[in-house]
């Protein structure tokens, strides 16, 4: 017991070179990043060409079939659909949210303006809302007989008839936005709130010397000086976005009919649920994960600039 | 910083008031949903506020659906899953703070390592960490799953930690480790010069300058491994594994739950983490900037 605690205590004193230190000092990180990461994205593409359900999952065989799952998944006028409805998902919640947060960064920068005040201390409330809550809340609030959407809409005399918001095949793609928007907006309105704190103040006193207006000082300074952060809230935000999955399970499931299948929601369905193709699904997930891939490649080589410390 | 004239101002507060009726409205919807009865909330379907006041909701849960009090008094069915809310809730407490634990552990190793030790696989490992932050949980979930089900690992509290670490692990590294960069050099070379070996230095200097960096990640870590729902979807089918957002996911289309019930769950297992926000807002906006771009 003294002896292996002496030795320990040796270790802990010894001095390692510099490439041995940050070897060992990695490995529990890269242990678990190829264990979890790595590994499973390669074993996605292994099962993505091979014959994987419930039958073989059991036997624990899974025969070759090349590429008849890609096949398969690109004659499937589902996953053409899913992938259609997850862009225009995204188009619109990404846009919403770049708006938005400049919006209201500027606003919550107002400080002299005392509701501003109020507004700051909550704009991070939703970060704290779990998705899958915040999709059943918001299922409440669109909900045809009981909801808070068509009562508030009621009492203010807008209505007269309730209006099935997330059940109608055409609103449902539009209804799921706004609980998306609503959880995620805070971290993108932090982002642009904190890149205004960062331009100086004298560029807005000699613009103002210079004669120029309020809408002027907006265009022609603060947003050319928010282009970088606008960019890493677009990259980071569209490849969340393509992989939204916890307000369609609380809201639609996919539904009415398949009006909002999105892509995680195909991958999930098709491999969760009967009958369980398994082969098919890592296609699909593969397909989602080239996508997101190619918006995290231009993020290291474009936008996360400074990222060679 | 300009002077403004009345009229601006007052549209300023118009917008304020809009923007914080937006924030407020599912958190009003899901206090004022979890204080009513099923037939409260069918009586008058164009009400604006509550009609009566109730804790039913939440005695039936917290008592495992035994005291059934008013509302529930002639229920014939309660899920199960309600009446597992106290294992379900010691599930989401053990997966959240052993993730928060093993993230900042394994994560400030490698993030110092990353800030200080200039070789060409550390950036490279930086880059991967980049890149891997924004691998979507189901391009994992399905090989995952194949995996955990022939190593015996489905059904685990362990499996769903080893993976939602695996997962978090690339966003705790980009918190951490322009945290560290921003730390002077200088403190370790004179640490060094007086003998303390590598580690020495890390561990006793680093560390403990690091708190408010440390608690910045922790809590953001905290807070997404509680609201994870996927990957505790997949692994944990079984009622003893399940954690919160599991339970209420189980919720969704059992025609034979009411919204009323719904609500009350879902405030439960909002509260720590608003709770949190609360209390720890500054390093959560700390945090979420200094992940999403350096310093």
């Amino acid at each position: 017991m003294s002896a292996a605690r002496q030795d320990g205590r040796r270790w802990f004193r010894r001095e390692v070179s510099a490439a041995r230190f940050a070897f060992l000092m990695n490995l529990p990180t890269m242990l678990c990043l190829a264990l979890v990461l790595a590994y499973p994205v390669i074993y996605a593409g292994y099962l993505s060409v091979h014959r994987v359900g419930l039958a073989q999952l059991r036997r624990g065989e899974f025969p070759f079939n090349g590429y008849d799952n890609f096949e398969r998944l690109f004659e499937d006028r589902l996953f053409w659909l899913a992938l259609k409805n997850t862009f225009t998902f995204t188009f619109i919640t990404v846009g919403a949210e770049v708006v938005l947060a400049v919006l209201i960064a500027l606003l919550i920068n107002q400080s002299s303006i005392w509701t501003s005040r109020i507004t700051r201390v909550l704009i991070l409330l939703p970060y704290a809302i779990p998705p899958i809550a915040n999709g059943l809340i918001w299922s409440f609030i669109y909900s045809f007989q009981f909801g808070f959407l068509n009562r508030i809409l009621f009492s203010a005399g807008m209505i007269s008839e309730p209006i099935n918001w997330a059940g109608n095949p055409e609103t449902a793609l539009y209804a799921v936005t706004v609980p998306y928007i609503w959880r995620t907006l805070p971290f993108a309105i932090l982002l642009v709130h904190a890149a205004l704190q960062g331009i100086p103040r004298e560029l807005y006193e000699q613009a103002a010397v210079d004669g120029a207006t309020a809408w002027q000082r907006f265009w022609r300074i603060t947003l050319p000086l928010l282009r970088p952060i606008i960019a890493v809230i677009l990259i980071l935000r569209t490849s969340f976005a393509f992989a939204v999955f916890e307000e369609i399970l609380a809201i639609t499931q996919g539904g009415p009919g398949d009006a909002t299948w999105v892509a995680a929601w195909y991958s999930y369905k098709i491999t969760f649920s009967p009958p369980n193709n398994f082969g098919m699904g890592s296609a699909s997930a593969y397909v989602l994960a080239l996508l997101i891939g190619a918006m995290a490649l231009v993020y290291v080589r474009f936008v996360y600039r400074r990222v060679t410390l | 910083m300009f002077p403004m004239s009345l009229t601006s101002r007052l549209l300023l507060h118009l917008a304020n008031i809009a923007v914080i009726a937006f924030i407020l409205l599912p958190l009003a919807a899901v206090v004022i949903g979890s204080i009513q009865s099923e037939k409260a909330l069918q009586a008058d379907t164009r009400r604006l506020m509550p009609l009566e006041f109730t804790l039913d909701n939440f005695t039936v849960i917290f008592s495992k659906g035994e005291q059934k009090g008013r509302i529930y008094e002639q229920a014939t069915y309660l899920p199960d899953n309600i009446k597992n809310f106290y294992t379900a809730f010691a599930n989401s407490t053990i997966v959240a703070i052993s993730v928060t634990f093993l993230t900042l552990l394994f994560g400030s190793l490698s993030a110092y390592t990353i800030a200080r030790q200039r070789f060409r696989w550390t950036v490279f490992l930086l880059q991967a960490n980049i890149v891997a932050r924004f691998v979507p949980a189901i391009v994992l979930m399905i090989p995952l799953y194949v995996v955990m089900r022939s190593l015996g690992q489905l059904n685990s509290l362990s499996g769903v930690i080893i993976a939602e670490t695996g997962f978090l692990l690339p966003y705790a590294i980009l918190i951490l480790a322009p945290y560290f960069d921003s730390i002077p050099k200088e403190l370790e070379d004179a640490a060094r010069i007086d003998g303390c070996t590598r580690f020495g230095a890390f561990l006793r200097i680093i560390l403990p300058l690091s708190t408010p960096g440390l608690a910045a990640c922790g809590v953001i870590m905290f807070i997404i491994s509680w609201h994870e729902l996927l990957i505790p979807l997949i692994l944990n089918a079984r009622p003893d594994f399940m954690t919160l957002p599991v339970v209420i996911a189980s919720l969704v289309g059992d025609v034979h739950v009411f919204f009323n019930l719904m609500m009350a769950i879902c405030l439960l297992a909002l509260a720590p983490t608003v709770i949190l926000v609360a209390l720890l807002q500054k390093y959560v906006v700390q945090g979420l900037s200094i992940g999403a771009v350096k310093g």
